[in-house]
């Protein structure tokens, strides 16, 4: 997961690169996500099972196959 | 989870659970790193957690195994304990006084929400290189000219976790 400055950078860089556009994510999301996924890392009762993993995908709108996870 | 024999004494606190389980090896690996700012080594584990060395070593795989940390193919080291990186990344990340490497732009930001929600995170724009860096408060990040892209399906993210 990298950070571009724009759509156009990015673009710039998946042509470079050779390697398709998949899912632009806004700063603001991604700071609910990272509080989501790692705000109890540091606990020592952190675990987390595959569907609290897609629980956190589905309350932040994180949907269709991109964010699906295998069983 | 598997258990080893363990008891030990991280960052002022001891760990009073014996025998000592991977969960808190787990734990010791995450305060060690947020006290140090870098991932401990097998070396450092032994004594944080009273661990044999290969015990420390069999420990390591089943988190790794669990994917709970990454470890490096080459001798073993963590490579990676989430969101914390093992090596310097383009991914800086002051909060509380440190600096830290993140691995990726989301660990950038989970960092932060790991270690109480405000900070900085100084990284660059893949593309042009230009510095990309935004303040993180209560309120969530400042507006930044910057987006995160993700390359891989989530359901790849384990077949090169690095490159991911």
């Amino acid at each position: 997961m990298l950070f571009f400055r724009s759509e156009e950078m990015l673009n710039a860089w998946c042509a470079a690169s050779h390697l398709p556009r998949r899912e632009i994510i806004p700063l603001a999301k991604i700071w609910e996500l990272a509080s989501a996924w790692y705000g109890d890392r540091l606990a020592r009762t952190h675990s987390r099972t595959r569907g609290e993993m897609r629980a956190i995908f589905s309350r932040l709108g994180l949907a269709g196959p991109f964010w699906e996870l295998p069983d | 989870m598997a258990v080893g024999a363990g008891r030990g004494h991280v960052s002022g606190v001891t760990l009073q659970s014996t025998p000592y389980s991977d969960a808190e090896l787990r734990l010791a690996i995450y305060r060690f790193t947020a006290e140090t700012t870098r991932l401990p080594t097998h070396a450092e584990l032994g004594p944080l957690t009273g661990l044999a060395p290969e015990e420390v070593r069999a420990a390591l795989a089943r988190l790794a195994a669990e994917h709970v940390i990454v470890l490096n193919s080459h001798d073993g080291s963590i490579r990676m304990a989430a969101p914390f990186s093992g090596i310097a990344t383009q991914h800086l990340v002051r909060t509380g006084g440190k600096e830290y490497f993140a691995n990726c732009a989301w660990d950038a930001l989970g960092v932060i929400a790991a270690l109480g929600g405000a900070g900085e995170v100084v990284s660059r724009c893949e593309q042009s290189l230009a510095p990309i860096q935004f303040r993180v408060g209560a309120a969530g990040p400042d507006s930044a000219p910057c987006i995160v892209h993700f390359a891989v399906p989530a359901a790849r993210w384990w077949q090169d976790i690095v490159f991911t």
